[in-house]
């Protein structure tokens, strides 16, 4: 009796231990599914290539004049050694 | 007999009984937790090892923190994980570099529309060198815009004809005469970017190619909520790839849609690979991270040229020491016509457009 006991505790330890790791690689499965696609990944990617192109077409470049060249080059040095200090 | 029998049904309803059986299911809980705590790693694992050689390696880069952020003992074990990895699997030596940038050097770079042909190979060789994914996705950070010569709305000739002119008290600019009528610059519409020409230049169209604007305010360092990506103090925008939680907001941000985000996993071929890599730079990307241009770090922290610019046939690019006076960009500021984006969020950017 206690031997047939111990048997089936045994069996459904096993079986238990199955089950888990049977539930973790079917949970595994399922985010990788979605994780491990590239389903639609170009179309996206030209999408977000195609939002550079409009923001480009949606400006201008403008001349600029020999003080406006002076004041970039300026402010660009005052930032540059302000976020040095 | 009977009275075994009954003394054995008492024994299993007294609360010893009942002991035993918590006793047994804690065992089956714990010995099943034991049992899934040993395969769920495996398990987990067993598809990462397929393409990654050193399954460890990937666990220990998600605890890592933020690369400026650490020690020098945790930036070397950081940089021999990724070497070991990316040797492993591209089959090459893959060296991940950490220089610094150098201090008193502020980039800038510089591009002649005038000179620029529209022949990609900046694309390419940028392609090349920062082993951008290939295809589906293929990944770029240069665009090269094609844009009818019309669009060019003013006439060098008369940009100095117009009233009032230069005087001891300054250049007010084109007022009245000259080019007061008109758009004193360069229109963007109609450009297009899924040009195709079977030979370039086409002689009625000029090209603009298009890329990080490396602002010296950039707004997508701001909108980062994890300080994922950062400038450093060489005046370039970079990312720490492994800190980048692929939210995007630095891409809506960008007025400029610089970034390209990760959508698919790289797709990288190992003979293509190039092996010597920044951190910061070009080491391959994983997916769901956001990459841009970084000026080639890898070389320009190195006293290189970018690889943009080494690719240039025609010499339109020029890249240099914003801070020093006898720089090429510094010179193409201060004697061409150059041009700024009329928008520019007061985002000042460090790449400028000009006509030599």
């Amino acid at each position: 009796m206690k031997e047939e006991n111990s048997r089936r505790s045994f069996f459904k330890r096993v079986a238990a231990a199955v089950g888990m790791v049977a539930a973790a690689a079917g949970t595994k499965t399922l985010i990788s599914r979605s994780i491990d696609s590239n389903d639609g990944a170009s179309e996206k990617y030209a999408a977000d290539v195609a939002a550079q192109e409009k923001a480009v077409k949606a400006n201008q470049l403008v001349v600029m004049t020999d003080e406006e060249k002076q004041q970039r080059i300026d402010d660009l040095l005052n930032f540059h050694r302000q976020e040095i200090a | 007999m009977l009275k075994e029998k009954n003394n054995a049904l008492k024994e299993s309803d007294e609360p010893d009984g009942l002991e035993q059986g918590r006793r047994d299911f804690l065992k089956h809980a714990l010995t099943s937790s034991a049992a899934a705590l040993v395969a769920a790693p495996a398990v987990v694992g067993a598809s990462a090892e397929a393409d990654n050689p050193d399954a460890d390696i990937t666990v220990a880069e998600y605890f890592q923190g933020h690369f400026l952020l650490m020690s020098d003992e945790e930036k070397k074990k950081s940089i021999a994980r990724l070497e070991k990895r990316y040797s492993a699997q591209y089959k090459k030596k893959t060296t991940v570099s950490d220089v610094e940038a150098p201090d008193g050097v502020l980039f800038g770079y510089a591009l002649d529309i005038s000179k620029c042909i529209g022949c990609r190979r900046c694309v390419y060789a940028c392609v090349k060198e920062n082993n951008q994914s290939r295809h589906d996705p293929t990944v770029q950070w240069i665009q090269v815009m094609k844009m009818p010569k019309g669009n060019i709305a003013f006439s060098a000739e008369n940009l100095d004809k117009g009233y009032p002119r230069k005087s001891e008290f300054g250049d007010y600019g084109v007022q009245v005469g000259g080019n007061a009528y008109k758009t004193a610059g360069l229109s963007t519409e109609d450009a297009q970017n899924y040009y195709n020409d079977d030979a370039v230049p086409d002689k009625d169209f000029f090209y603009m190619p298009v890329q990080c604007q490396q602002c010296e305010k950039p707004p997508c360092v701001k909108a980062c909520p994890v300080r994922a990506t950062f400038r450093d103090h060489a005046g370039v925008v970079l990312i720490d790839y492994n800190w980048c939680i692929g939210c995007r907001m630095c891409q809506l941000a960008c007025p400029y849609h610089a970034r390209r985000f990760n959508w698919g996993e790289p797709n990288l071929p190992a003979e293509e690979m190039n092996p010597k890599t920044h951190y910061f730079g070009n080491r391959p990307r994983m997916r769901g991270v956001m990459e841009k241009c970084t000026f080639c770090v890898q070389r320009t922290r190195e006293g290189r040229d970018p690889a943009c610019m080494e690719a240039c046939p025609v010499g339109a690019r020029k890249f240099g020491n914003l801070l020093d006076p006898e720089s090429d960009v510094r010179k193409v500021l201060a004697t061409k016509r150059v041009f700024r984006f009329k928008e520019e969020y007061g985002t000042y950017p460090k790449f400028f457009y000009y006509i030599g």
